[in-house]
């Protein structure tokens, strides 16, 4: 509750605050610039273009639509998603990372390169939907793609295409839980000779959950393993990286970055 | 209708007797020798959460079952450790509620529920209690509001209440009470809001406050020149937010200490910030300190050493010694001579990468460049530390200390120091390398050495509390919710069961009706085992 009342009192400051002098604004954006790269970066991108987490430089953020929100998502994350509270801030911290996360929505050079139109074209001669999910389309081998473009920045999609193994989306879902990897690649043997190639579902100490790409799942018991290797940084998708010119991986990049979810 | 009255009385007559609390001092200091009672928090004033029932062995843990369960009424992080006196169970459930329970079916008894403000603040931990003291008549417990109550324990009605200390500056209690010789000792959580921290003793009848014992001295007080010379002893930290044990012997107290504030930045507090993250053997007449060891000195990573200190006496180097010991947050295993505070060896016992070891008096080697930055610094263990608030155990039987060891890295950032009262008071904090790159292991260390004698890993870095059994056992229970049995002597997994939901509560064992049972809260349930 109290942490409420504080995340209020903060809001209520920060919309009664007058409009800053240039000057201190300036030094607020900087500061906040230098939290943001230490802090959230990682996720968000440098400059906040996206990454893991969604791209922030974009006018209007979903759960931050006033300054009140996005210092409420700072003091407390967004609860059942990847985004925690990183730490506690003082005012003039909160101030500061307002400012600069503001000031990178209004660069509104969020617009994505290449032809929409021609990467939704790409995706569906590709096969892509096989896999993957679009408003409420396709396979179910791969991740639900209906919204990626809100998700996921444009590197991330890009690098996604080019070589799948090395973005493994991470902890965005309960199932296996925060910071595991998702749809991580898995080889196991069993003691009695069994093998099994599938993605993980989930995992706890004692026993695994799987799924092959023919969908079937299969519930193991580690001690009946003979071998459980954890593919890490490889994907059951392939690599485009051979398969589309520069100028179709523009469009099919600009074809994801406009999934931004059922209306 | 006559039969069935009959047989109704005889079962009536026949059913057993349930006694309500009636534990004097004398019981708790012999709590070893009533091993069908959990009657203090970690099972005796050494802390050793080990019971000395053996129905439930190696050859018929797989048998184990459900006996009850019982449902918190709200969700809340449940961690609690229940106490256990002839046939009741007194439990806690998040944030401050005490529960009694019927041991044989699992049905509560009566239950309490402070007031708690509407703006209560709690700061560095979630609202969570960890359980009761019993002694005598009568059953206590503290709150997030910042009080201690005294209850009946045959009917929970209040006997008495104070306030600890002010909860609008921060103050507040989520550890369970120990009772010793008609005093109640408490502890206090708060130091990421800037409290001065304190060990307070209370008379149990009464309520009334018998000493305080602060954990940073005051200008003129020993020990205040290791603060730099400025205010910054008085919003230090230093809370003593876990349960302390006891020597009834040696009639010393011994209270963990928890980290100086505000916690990851370091610059407003020059010097060692005694006597944070340490431990105090204190003469629970008065007070008064009779030795003090720190552990980690000028902390800047939130390395508390409240982590519970266990008693046992071995003999090393061909001398007989009564020993201390602690599996530090700051990824340290230590042994100390608990009459003296004598350090006798420490060695890490998980990936630290903040030292280079220890000096002969038990001071780290501190490696430079580590402290927490505004862009943020990969230091090992982590923010949450190698060991936390969940309970170590100590087997007799083996000679080897159990604890969960938690293999986390944390990029550390240091932030603005700005003191307001009731507002958290850390500047800086951290982000944890989790998910797959990090992890958990049950270590089974050699108590006097802290040497690896054998570990089963966890799949995340969960923090599992343990106990150990003269069955052969020890349990614990992981983040993805499997309550589990290993073999103490191999380390070698015997049982587990899915309990559905994180497992936060502390393992005990109890016995009525000459069965053994073992209690875990899980999510928001606690649940009770024993053979068929």
């Amino acid at each position: 509750m109290q942490r409420w009342l504080w995340t209020a009192a903060i809001g209520l400051a920060l919309a009664a605050m007058p409009a800053r002098a240039g000057a201190q604004a300036k030094a607020d954006i900087d500061g906040g610039k230098l939290l943001f790269q230490g802090m959230c970066a990682e996720c968000h991108g440098a400059g906040g273009a996206g990454g893991d987490a969604p791209p922030l430089n974009r006018p209007r953020l979903q759960h931050a639509p006033t300054d009140a929100a996005l210092v409420n998502i700072l003091q407390n994350g967004i609860p059942n998603t990847a985004m925690p509270r990183v730490r506690r801030f003082s005012e003039s911290e909160t101030r500061q990372l307002v400012a600069y996360i503001r000031s990178v929505g209004k660069l509104s050079d969020a617009k994505v390169p290449g032809d929409v139109k021609k990467g939704a074209d790409m995706y569906r001669s590709l096969g892509c939907a096989s896999c993957h999910i679009v408003g409420g389309q396709g396979g179910n081998l791969g991740p639900d793609l209906t919204d990626i473009g809100f998700m996921r920045g444009p590197a991330y999609l890009r690098q996604a295409i080019v070589d799948p193994g090395a973005a493994l989306p991470k902890g965005v879902l309960q199932v296996p839980s925060r910071g595991y990897a998702e749809y991580l690649p898995l080889r196991i043997v069993t003691k009695q000779g069994g093998e099994v190639r599938g993605i993980r579902v989930n995992e706890d100490t004692f026993s695994i959950q799987v799924r092959d790409q023919a969908g079937k799942f299969y519930s193991l018991r580690k001690a009946d393993l003979e071998l459980l290797e954890k593919q890490t940084g490889k994907s059951l998708m392939p690599s485009f990286s051979t398969r589309l010119t520069p100028a179709e991986l523009t469009d099919l990049v600009a074809y994801l970055a406009s999934l931004q979810g059922e209306p | 209708m006559k039969t069935i009255i009959r047989v109704m009385l005889l079962a009536g007559l026949a059913a057993p007797a349930t006694t309500f609390a009636q534990v004097p001092y004398d019981r708790i200091v012999k709590a070893e020798s009533e091993p069908a009672n959990w009657l203090t928090y970690a099972g005796s004033y050494k802390s050793q959460r080990y019971t000395q029932l053996d129905q439930i062995n190696k050859q018929n843990v797989t048998q184990l079952k459900p006996a009850w369960v019982y449902q918190l009424r709200t969700g809340g992080v449940f961690e609690t450790s229940p106490v256990v006196v002839d046939g009741v169970m007194y439990m806690t459930e998040p944030p401050s509620t005490v529960t009694a329970i019927d041991v044989r079916t699992g049905r509560p008894l009566w239950s309490w529920t402070p007031k708690i403000p509407d703006d209560v603040i709690v700061i560095g931990s979630p609202p969570v209690n960890r359980g009761v003291a019993v002694l005598d008549n009568m059953v206590y417990a503290g709150s997030i509001a910042g009080h201690l109550a005294a209850l009946d324990a045959k009917s929970g009605a209040l006997r008495w209440d104070v306030a600890v200390d002010d909860n609008k500056i921060g103050y507040y209690l989520t550890l369970a009470p120990l009772a010793i010789d008609g005093k109640i000792i408490v502890g206090v959580s708060g130091a990421e809001n800037g409290i001065r921290g304190f060990v307070d003793a209370y008379d149990a009848k009464t309520g009334k406050r018998v000493w305080r014992r602060h954990t940073i001295p005051a200008p003129g007080e020993p020990g205040n020149e290791t603060w730099g010379g400025k205010d910054s002893w008085k919003t230090g930290g230093g809370s003593t937010w876990l349960t302390g044990s006891y020597d009834p012997e040696l009639k010393l107290l011994y209270w963990q200490v928890g980290n100086p504030g505000p916690d990851w930045n370091g610059d407003f507090r020059q010097g060692d910030n005694l006597y944070t993250c340490s431990v105090l053997a204190i003469n629970p007449d008065d007070g008064s300190l009779k030795w003090t060891f720190q552990f980690t000195p000028h902390d800047t990573h939130d390395w508390d050493a409240n982590e519970t200190v266990v008693l046992f006496d071995a003999t090393i180097n061909g001398r007989s010694r009564k020993l201390l010991t602690q599996a530090n947050r700051n990824g340290f295993y230590y042994v100390l001579d608990r009459a003296t505070g004598e350090f006798i060896t420490g060695t890490p016992f998980v990936k630290q990468t903040w030292a280079e070891g220890l000096d002969a008096k038990g001071r780290p080697i501190t490696k430079p460049g580590l402290d927490p930055n505004p862009e943020g610094i990969l230091v090992y263990p982590s923010i949450q530390g190698a060991a936390n608030w969940h309970a170590p155990s100590y087997s007799p039987k083996t000679g080897l200390f159990y604890q969960t060891a938690v293999e986390m890295g944390t990029i550390y950032y240091k932030g603005e120091a700005v003191y307001k009262p009731g507002i958290g008071f850390t500047a800086g904090g951290g982000r944890t390398i989790n998910g797959d790159d990090a992890w958990s292991a049950v270590r089974a260390l050699e108590a006097t050495t802290g040497k690896l004698k054998w570990e089963f890993k966890l799949l995340s870095a969960g923090r599992s509390s343990l106990l150990s059994t003269a069955g052969g056992l020890v349990f614990g229970g992981t983040e993805e919710g499997n309550f589990f049995a290993l073999d103490a002597d191999t380390g070698k997994p015997l049982w587990d069961t899915q309990l559905g939901a994180n497992i936060r509560g502390i393992p005990v064992s109890f016995g009525v009706d000459g069965k053994q049972y073992v209690a875990i809260a899980a999510g928001f349930a606690l649940f009770v085992y024993g053979l068929p």
